[in-house]
């Protein structure tokens, strides 16, 4: 009965058409790309933080990563300085646990994102630059008020349903985690310390600036973590072109590998340039950041 | 020039030299095509992503129009010949990497795109209309969603709708083509395909019930688009006739999945509020916490009884009532027919005739008298969809093996399908005597079913055929 495509869509994402990926919103307002792509990196990692803090799987928290990269994306996608990068991470946060098996309230999701965006007790780098606090931060430091909860609960439900409008209510992500220990199994590769690895390219993947998620289907980026993987723990594949068993060629598998070799660097480079102040996550502080520069231009 | 020159040709030089130039570009284009094609050749491999354009053209028609990839290499005056014959002639070198078909996201369009034509219903989540595309004119079902001010955001109902209804395009699943905005934040519609008639409005309008063979059709499709949703992790979880959609082409499309969610093995605890009363399964009814895609199974028995019957086949005034009717068909529950039946929160209070002397077989086989035109195949079919115990009852997939459907009169050939007069295409408003779906955020009812049978065993006024008593009211 069903056509052999039929059911391909649980493995498949929608994809960035080449036009979302050469306009964003932001860039037609006039944020600088390299802070674009700073400001979403920042997202992704608060994203990620906050997930792990709410014990949410990773899954939800991938998928969340992902939609909130989406978002930005096209002329008409979200602009940084209309949305603040932080109120994205949080509604995309809600939103995919809402339709997960483990979904969580508008009070826990608000309650994290409040400490992890504390100046004073955030242990986020790019928030804190001056680190984690060594003594415990003062409660009101980080605590949310109720009324600052009910203005925030606002927001966020809010920003959800932008979310969803940006997306056209599309929420579907394929995440390729458990495809890639599919393959490993397939490959018959039985050493923990690859599937470690496997897992960590792909979350470390999630951040890249390539936007390896929004433009690789999930089992080309599987199939990319593995040969990483594989490579730096000294596993043998077998001969031969194992990666179009998995229906990847060669040319896209080796634009993977150097994209996902390429987010340490970045990182690298990002902890550097911001390791004096913080990365701006509202949108106030994206126009300030962009008159500051603008000032520095004309002073030169 | 080889072309003659026709009255229209016009005659101004500058004309003449972007013609001359657009047929150079032509040129140009074929000559690196040509050239392309003999590198292809050489490397003696058919390249991925033009078979990837051909299988989802072919194939997968039903997938958005995929942009981005295939503009890449389906080229409208490439040489799609000589690629067919590479093809065959190279069968083994070639690598056929298979190609995801390619989908996009985009802002959602404002309804002002859409002229309303006229009211269809109105359900418990959200009203229906007819309405029109303005810019290509194809006629559209517009659900409008109902969102009120919901303490949590946007509905988890509505989003599961979305989620699922996108993910599960089939033929014979309802397809939603786009999501569309009002005016303000939390007006949202879905657009889907429009199709005539509902099961329900058709079964209360046709005289006489429907044909075996037009029965195997229906049931064919419903089962089949209801396979393809349980591979794909989704449960329905409110089959009913009014949500199976019925177009002039002998097509059934299952609809509304306001209730519709995915599930996981093992299942995730899940609301037991679900399935409109009477398509709603005895372990639901019961107080099971834990269910899977049975539950969808024993709504198609109940389809498959009103297909039969022209009449919805248990029609309870509420859980009780509906528990008694349902025992009243199949005979009630024992220890072999379902075991474990009794742990089920709401079988506590269930007090069962002491002598209850069960039909044979396992699941019994329903009262023939109660489907006299149905043949001993089918019976075996209903009987085993309506088996109380969940797990006698049969997968989707096993359900579309039966020789219930491989026995004359063979399904009638969907083109053969007698057409009706629509209701839902007039300024009729469909109007159903069917209760409705549960509403989510309701409590559980604590349901006490000592009354089911009375408690008084021996014989008053039982129906007959299930061997035990009932009292009614």
């Amino acid at each position: 009965m069903a056509h052999p495509m039929a059911g391909l869509k649980h493995l498949s994402n929608a994809l960035a058409t080449p036009d979302q990926l050469s306009n964003s919103s932001s860039s037609i307002d006039e944020v600088p790309s390299d802070l674009e792509s700073s400001i979403r990196c920042a997202g992704a990692q608060l994203t990620q933080t906050a997930g792990v803090l709410l014990h949410l799987s990773q899954d939800i928290i991938a998928q969340a990563i992902v939609i909130f990269t989406r978002f930005w994306l096209g002329a008409e996608g979200g602009s940084l300085r209309i949305y603040s990068a932080k109120d994205v991470s949080a509604a995309a946060l809600y939103l995919t646990a809402k339709i997960s098996f483990q979904p969580t309230s508008p009070r826990s999701i608000l309650n994290v994102y409040n400490l992890l965006l504390s100046p004073d007790a955030s242990p986020l780098w790019f928030v804190n630059p001056r680190g984690p606090p060594k003594q415990p931060p003062a409660a009101d430091t980080y605590i949310l008020s109720e009324g600052g909860y009910q203005a925030a609960r606002l927001v966020l439900l809010r920003i959800e349903s932008v979310i969803l409008r940006t997306l056209g209510f599309d929420t579907h992500v394929a995440l390729p985690h458990t495809i890639a220990l599919t393959y490993l199994q397939t490959l018959g590769v039985s050493k923990p310390a690859v599937s470690r690895r496997v897992l960590e390219h792909l979350n470390a993947a999630l951040l890249s600036p390539q936007l390896l998620y929004v433009t690789h289907q999930p089992n080309a980026l599987a199939v990319a973590a593995i040969y990483l993987a594989t490579r730096e723990e000294g596993v043998k594949l077998v001969d031969g072109e194992w990666w179009e068993v998995f229906d990847v060629d060669r040319e896209e598998l080796g634009f993977l590998v150097v994209g996902m070799r390429s987010t340490e660097g970045f990182m690298r480079k990002e902890t550097e340039q911001w390791k004096d102040k913080a990365i701006p996550m509202v949108t106030d502080e994206v126009d300030a950041e962009i008159e500051r520069r603008r000032m520095m231009d004309e002073g030169e | 020039m080889s072309v003659a020159k026709s009255r229209w040709a016009n005659d101004d030089p500058e004309t003449e030299a972007i013609i001359a130039q657009r047929r150079r570009e032509k040129e140009e284009k074929r000559r690196a095509k040509v050239e392309k094609q003999r590198q292809l050749e050489e490397a003696s491999r058919v390249p991925a992503p033009t078979k990837s354009a051909d299988t989802a053209q072919g194939v997968n028609g039903d997938v958005g129009p995929p942009k981005k990839r295939r503009r890449l290499s389906n080229d409208p005056d490439a040489p799609s010949a000589a690629d067919e014959v590479l093809k065959s002639e190279e069968p083994k070198k070639q690598s056929s990497l298979l190609r995801f078909p390619v989908s996009e996201w985009g802002p959602c369009r404002h309804v002002d795109n859409f002229e309303r034509l006229n009211h269809i219903e109105e359900g418990s989540y959200g009203w229906v209309s007819r309405a029109k595309d303005i810019t290509t004119g194809e006629v559209v079902a517009l659900k409008k969603l109902k969102i009120e001010n919901s303490p949590d955001g946007f509905p988890v109902t509505g989003l599961r709708e979305i989620q699922t209804l996108l993910e599960a395009r089939h033929p014979n699943v309802v397809y939603l083509r786009e999501v569309v905005m009002g005016n303000k934040m939390d007006d949202v519609y879905l657009v889907m395909d429009f199709l005539e008639h509902d099961l329900k409005t058709l079964l209360d309008e046709i005289r006489e019930p429907f044909l075996p063979s037009e029965i195997k059709t229906l049931l064919l499709q419903v089962v089949g688009g209801l396979d393809f949703l349980h591979s794909q992790w989704i449960m329905h979880r409110d089959l009913k006739t009014s949500n199976l959609l019925v177009n002039n082409r002998g097509e059934v499309k299952i609809a509304d999945f306001g209730m519709a969610r995915y599930y996981g093995d093992p299942p995730p605890k899940l609301t037991q509020l679900v399935v409109t009363l009477w398509y709603r399964s005895p372990e639901l009814l019961l107080g099971a916490d834990k269910y899977g895609t049975e539950i969808d199974m024993w709504s198609v028995g109940c389809i498959f009884g009103e297909l039969l019957t022209k009449e919805p086949l248990l029609q309870g005034k509420n859980e009780v009532d509906q528990v008694s009717k349902i025992f009243a068909l199949t005979g009630p529950p024992n220890q072999q027919t379902w075991p474990g039946f009794r742990s089920l929160p709401n079988a506590k209070s269930l007090r069962l005739p002491p002598t209850s002397a069960s039909p044979a077989g396992n699941p019994p086989l329903l009262p023939r008298s109660r489907f006299p035109y149905l043949t001993n195949a089918g019976l075996d079919l209903l009987s085993s969809l309506l088996a109380l115990n969940p797990a006698s009852r049969p997968t989707a997939q096993q359900c579309l093996a039966h020789p219930y459907f491989r026995e004359d009169p063979r399904p009638k050939p969907k083109e053969m399908f007698p057409t009706f007069p629509s209701k839902a295409g007039m300024e009729k408003r469909r109007r159903h005597h069917t209760p409705e779906a549960p509403k989510r955020g309701q409590d559980a009812p604590e349901l006490d079913f000592a009354g089911v049978f009375g408690g008084a065993p021996g014989g008053d006024s039982g129906e007959a055929g299930a061997g035990f008593t009932l009292r009614l009211g």
